[in-house]
């Protein structure tokens, strides 16, 4: 009882203290203003976690090496899912876990144990381990000490591995710039957020919706899968930053599978998320989509194969967005621009001129609504607890800068509040809210209009509309996302002889799809959101892409390899003629 | 095949029978009758899985082929349906509580005929197909949906098949001499359509038994970490096949696993475990009891931060039980599996099985003696108890859907039989109803509930006096007394610690290394035991078992979970398993005295202690 009175002194005046640092750090060059909020009594995790804290960095800042930062953080996710499959349930359940990552620097924020080692790939995932759920704050400490113990047992390790390779390896450009970013503290303690789910409904609602899919013979598996995510984050840092927030959000994911004859796999996907219960879709629009869901599938599978082309392509809103976010955005995020590994398509181009003069882009994930609509990309403070930023990437086509975790480059030392990850993963930089803008825009039947005389003046049979493109933040359930990976699922052939659109399939982007960025030669007006979750190197991440439609002057496309697993050989067993008498 | 949940990642068991009808051969009418009974047998539970399984069968084997390529000739469904509760709590405060409610179908489809098929074959290419012949199903054990991912499973399962078929063909056209081993035994069709058991979780509140039953550890601030386990499992099996088997069949696992994990002062990685399997979760003792138990695993694992190390030994080693029954478990159920190992087309593949100590030392042995004289060992699925011990590997009909067998495989010493799956070998060609694997990965031949007893034991006086007499001859102040083996699988704090773990101990398990958790040396002159720490057996193959100084008549029942997963069943590393994921199994074995046991002390480097000490638990 008396230990317990004692930390919450001690708490009250490191919250006085850290809403100070709040208010120093807002005045500082290029941070944005979050106020820092101090409730009464911080959450017992936290309370937990700054005990370890103070008690580690007063040890091991003296141990051999010393620590020269440690930060923690707690990812408590309360999990609500239900999942069915051609008219089932797959699963019903709720989790909660609490996964604590902690972090022990050692060397200096120019070196420490975590600088990569020539051309060596770095470990994606993180080390953690689960903590108590309840509150105690004892056992909440001894799991906190031991992970500590672990991780600077492991940092010490690096940093003689580190070290050594310093004295026999050349060293490139970006090899010298700082290991880590030194950071102004922030605190901002908000009242964890729960969700109260009631799975009843939703699993009558995934067993009518994949039932709904089961009608068509051509779907042959559906998944629906309805998840609710309350999340609450914990962090605290020996540079004084002190974080607790949460976000609440309730996602509902539509996907079918089928097969051409030819043995191509068709896929077809669809998301809704919402923040509130009260906003979830309603039958009507998801059975609506459902029926789009499957007459575009059923039209692929008959849908012919694309020839290869070069010519004008319009890509829808949110084709394009997905286009930006993979092609463009991926390559605007820092930590790209330090391996050596990665093309660094940008990584000399600041100040230059990379997209045609009536494009910008930012990414801003302090906004949590476009034009009325949501953003899945929103947060207040990244992985790393540095707060949000906007982040002007591209001005008027030229370059600015890129997308910053507290990974610095030699010329950019501090982070935009950028590092991201999904918890089990190492924050690197990503996208959060990416929003492209144009100067030159035109209504969207202008630009069809302008699509059909490029057409014409270059004296092609036809031209592309690409209505939906597959990237590594579509469907995040199934298989290793392919982060970079540009395919094309919805592409008609426009004549310019009035004839009505066709449907192809198979369309594959040839060469650097950034190319096709180049030759944008107009846009549309209305802007599209295309709200997901982005799977890559810090795993998967909630994100916004925002773009109007494009105008490419050129794209080159080619016929995709298909399948050799050709269609099933039986009839489903629902639409068998020969045995309907098995049906109940 | 279907999006797996972030959630209910907890691996599934596989269950055999408990109770079966079996159809007599010749009796087709019967076969039929029984083939129908699951359509009358679904209304009263409202599971509807064996029809959908039947019908989807029924259309497969008509109907399913391409013209100008072989049918099947054997298709096999295989389905899992688990009820789930796992609960971790940690010093009496909640880790993680997940029910997991879920269920797995496995398909197999064979072409070619029963000398040879498309199985027992590893290949680098194969088959690429967009959902595979496993996965994920409904949980609503309706009809439609099931019948849907049949149809996939089956039709990608024989796609497969026929590549695979095509590429041995290719392989054994390119032998001097292809093995002339059947691949595939017939077998007497068995229906057996069990009630489906329904979960009695009972009104305990188990997440709350955990908190107080690892509480209690709250006494030792010295023990670093500490997880315990509570698994409360229910699993309904469905078999159906092409020859006409037909089952169902329910079965429940209740167990606690506690790891608990410090360091010596010198910086040596300590740790113990606990663990405790019953059938039902209602027959889990009290947590005041299971607190008691774990309490005294506590204070052996302080003895053993206190206790001396052990100096590099070579001489005769008492194993009492369960120590005996743990390192059977280890070096037996390698060499007991008569099915020939799969042909592969990688080499590496029969280097990892025999690094692994996958290797058989008893295939091609039948006959010849290779255990002590007076000694038999049997493996008797059909047992259920052991001197009013209960045995959690008993089984009635195996998961290949064969009637079990109690096999006698060494009869006073000599070798005499194997276990047999369907998959025939050198020795062997029909099943003995062995036939054993977890989450619907491949049937293995295993071990059920294995006893080791022999004709000449000895009391625990005399074996006791044998043990000393031993040492005297060889000249020792002190011999090795070794009270319990360590299992990484359940002392482990973490999946890390396990890898690591395994990983260590991999490289010397053809070489017969083996970890003792708790060993004692008994001196000569006064009788007194002294714990030790930091010991390893080190070549004691199963060969040495060939001459023991004396086997016990104390036997006594060690339960523990075969692992199944990576390919470790069947190996020594088989024996490292958890009641997450593994299989069920029983050694009984009495006091095992044998000599020139080799135990090399700790040679390695000892991490250093945490610079920060730890936080007070209270």
């Amino acid at each position: 009882m008396k230990r317990k009175l004692r930390s919450q002194n001690i708490l009250i005046a490191i919250g006085a203290l850290a809403a100070g640092c709040a208010c120093l750090a807002a005045d500082g060059p290029g941070r944005s203003t979050i106020p820092a909020t101090v409730p009464a009594a911080a959450p017992a995790v936290l309370t937990a976690m700054q005990d370890e804290l103070d008690r580690s960095m007063a040890a091991l800042s003296k141990g051999d090496p010393p620590v020269y930062f440690i930060s923690y953080t707690v990812a408590d996710r309360e999990e609500s899912e239900v999942s069915g499959s051609n008219g089932a349930l797959l699963t019903s359940g709720d989790n909660r876990g609490r996964w604590l990552e902690v972090q022990t620097r050692v060397g200096s924020y120019q070196l420490d144990d975590t600088h990569k080692l020539g051309d060596r790939r770095p470990s994606w995932t993180s080390p953690g381990t689960n903590v108590a759920l309840d509150n105690d704050i004892p056992i909440l400490r001894r799991e906190i000490w031991r992970e500590t113990d672990r991780q600077y047992r492991a940092a010490s390790e690096a940093l003689i591995k580190v070290k050594t390779s310093q004295q026999v390896q050349v060293q490139t450009a970006e090899g010298n710039a700082p290991d880590f970013s030194r950071e102004a503290p922030h605190a901002s303690i908000s009242a964890p957020v729960e969700i109260h789910v009631d799975r009843k409904p939703w699993e009558e609602c995934v067993r009518k919706y994949t039932a709904a899919f089961s009608k068509s013979p051509a779907v042959l598996n559906s998944i629906v899968t309805f998840t609710a995510l309350g999340s609450n984050q914990y962090h605290v840092n020996t540079e004084g930053t002190k974080l607790a927030f949460g976000q609440v959000h309730y996602r509902l994911e539509l996907y079918v599978q089928s097969k051409a004859p030819d043995g191509m796999d068709i896929n077809r996907y669809a998301n809704f998320d919402w923040l509130t219960p009260k906003d979830a879709p309603d039958d009507k629009t998801v059975l609506d989509r459902i029926q789009t869901m499957i007459q575009e599938t059923e039209a692929l599978d008959k849908a012919p194969l694309v020839d290869p082309y070069a010519g004008p392509a319009l890509l829808t809103g949110r084709a394009a967005a997905v286009f930006f976010h993979e092609v463009f955005g991926h390559r605007a995020e820092g930590f790209r621009q330090k391996d050596i590994n990665e093309g660094q398509t940008f990584t000399s181009k600041i100040g230059e001129q990379i997209l045609p003069d009536f494009i910008s882009i930012k990414d801003d994930p302090t906004e949590a609504q476009f034009r009325g609509q949501m953003l899945l990309g929103n947060y207040a403070f990244d992985d790393e607890g540095a707060p949000a930023q906007n982040v002007s990437l591209v001005e008027s086509g030229v370059l600015k800068t890129f997308l910053m975790s507290r990974s610095p480059l030699t010329d950019i030392p501090h982070s935009n509040g950028h590092g991201r990850r999904q918890p089990g993963f190492v924050p690197v930089a990503r996208q959060g809210n990416l929003i492209v803008s144009s100067t030159r825009s035109v209504t969207n039947d202008q630009l069809r209009a302008k699509l059909i005389e490029l057409i014409k003046a270059q004296g092609r049979p036809f031209g592309l509309l690409i209505d939906d493109i597959a990237g590594g933040f579509t469907f995040t359930g199934r298989g290793q996302p392919q982060a970079f990976q540009v395919l094309p699922l919805v592409v008609y052939k426009v004549f310019p002889d009035g004839r009505p659109d066709q449907l192809v399939r198979g369309v594959d982007i040839v060469g650097t799809p950034l190319v096709s960025l180049t030759k944008i030669v107009a846009t549309g007006d209305t802007p599209d959101i295309f709200n997901g979750y982005c799977g890559a190197e810090s795993g998967s991440v909630p994100v916004s892409a925002v773009a109007p439609a494009i105008l490419i002057s050129e794209m080159e496309v080619q016929k995709k390899e298909t399948s050799t697993d050709k269609p099933p050989i039986l009839p489903p067993p629902a639409h068998d003629p020969e045995s309907k008498g098995n049906q109940p | 095949m279907k999006k797996f949940t972030t959630m209910g990642l907890l691996a599934a068991l596989s269950f055999p029978a408990t109770a079966v009808a079996a159809g007599r051969p010749n009796d087709m009418s019967k076969l039929d009758r029984a083939v129908s009974r699951p359509q009358q047998n679904s209304a009263p539970d409202n599971d509807q899985t064996l029809r959908a399984l039947h019908d989807e069968m029924q259309r497969s084997r008509a109907r399913l082929s391409i013209p100008g390529v072989e049918k099947p000739f054997f298709i096999e469904y295989r389905l899992v349906d688990l009820d789930v509760r796992a609960i971790t709590a940690s010093f009496g405060a909640l880790l993680s509580s997940s029910p997991t409610r879920v269920r797995y179908m496995n398909v197999d489809v064979r072409v070619g005929e029963y000398h040879l098929d498309s199985s027992n074959f590893v290949s680098e290419d194969g088959f690429q197909g967009f959902l595979g012949p496993s996965g994920q199903v409904g949980i609503d054990r309706d009809y439609n949906s099931l019948r849907q991912d049949l149809w996939l499973a089956t039709d990608q399962a024989f796609k497969s098949a026929l590549t695979q078929k095509s590429l041995k063909d290719a392989f054994l056209g390119s032998l001097t001499k292809p093995p002339e081993i059947d691949d595939f035994s017939q077998t007497v069709p068995v229906v057996a359509v069990d009630p489906r058991l329904e979960p009695d979780w009972t009104s305990r509140k188990w997440e709350d038994e955990a908190r107080t039953a690892s509480a209690v550890l709250r006494n030792f601030p010295q023990i670093y970490g500490t997880r315990v386990n509570y698994y409360l499992i229910y699993v309904t099996s469905y078999l159906v096949t092409s020859e006409g088997t037909t089952m169902r069949t329910s079965r429940s696992l209740a167990a606690i696993e506690a790891a608990l994990d410090t360091q010596a002062d010198d910086g040596m990685s300590l740790h113990n475990f606990l663990s405790l399997y019953v059938e039902k979760p209602a027959d889990l003792p009290d947590p005041s009891i299971v607190s008691k138990s774990i309490a005294q695993a506590g204070t052996e694992l302080m003895q053993l931060r206190a206790a001396p190390l052990v100096p590099d030994y070579t001489g005769p080693v008492l194993f009492d039980p369960p120590a005996s029954g743990a390192i059977l478990s280890q070096m037996l159920p390698p060499s007991l599996s008569g099915a020939r190992p799969p042909l592969s087309m990688l080499p590496a593949f029969d280097q990892i099985m025999e690094r692994m100590g996958g290797r058989s030392e008893w295939s091609g042995r039948i006959g010849t003696r290779v255990l002590p004289p007076g000694v038999t060992v049997v493996d008797d699925p059909k047992a259920t108890e052991f001197q009013g011990q209960p045995l959690l590997g008993s089984y009635a009909v195996d998961d290949e859907g064969v009637t079990a067998q109690r096999v006698e495989l060494v009869q006073n010493g000599v070798l005499k039989n194997l276990l047999m799956s369907r998959r025939p070998g050198p020795d062997f060609l029909n099943s003995n109803g062995h036939a054993r694997s977890a989450l619907l990965s491949d049937t293995k031949p295993l071990n059920s509930n294995l006893s080791f007893q022999s004709s000449d034991a000895l009391g625990t006086a005399d074996l006791r006096k044998k043990f000393r007499d031993a040492c005297r001859e060889d000249g020792h102040e002190w011999c090795i007394e070794i009270k319990r083996m360590d299992n990484p699988a359940l002392s482990s704090i973490n999946q890390q610690d396990f890898s690591d773990y395994i990983g260590a101990l991999a490289g010397g398990i053809a070489s017969g290394e083996h970890a003792p958790l708790l060993v004692y040396r008994v001196y000569m002159a006064d009788g007194r035991e002294e714990l030790v720490r930091g010991g390893r057996i080190d070549g004691l193959t199963l060969r040495s078992l060939r001459n023991m100084l004396g086997v016990g008549n104390d036997a006594s029942v060690y339960s523990y979970m075969q692992n199944a997963g990576g390919g470790f069943a069947g190996t020594a590393l088989g024996a490292f398993g958890s009641a997450q994921g593994g299989i069920p199994s029983t050694v009984i074995a009495p006091s095992l005295l044998l000599a020139d046991v080799e135990i090399r002390g700790f040679h390695g480097e000892p991490r250093r202690v945490p610079l920060v000490p730890a936080p007070p638990l209270r």
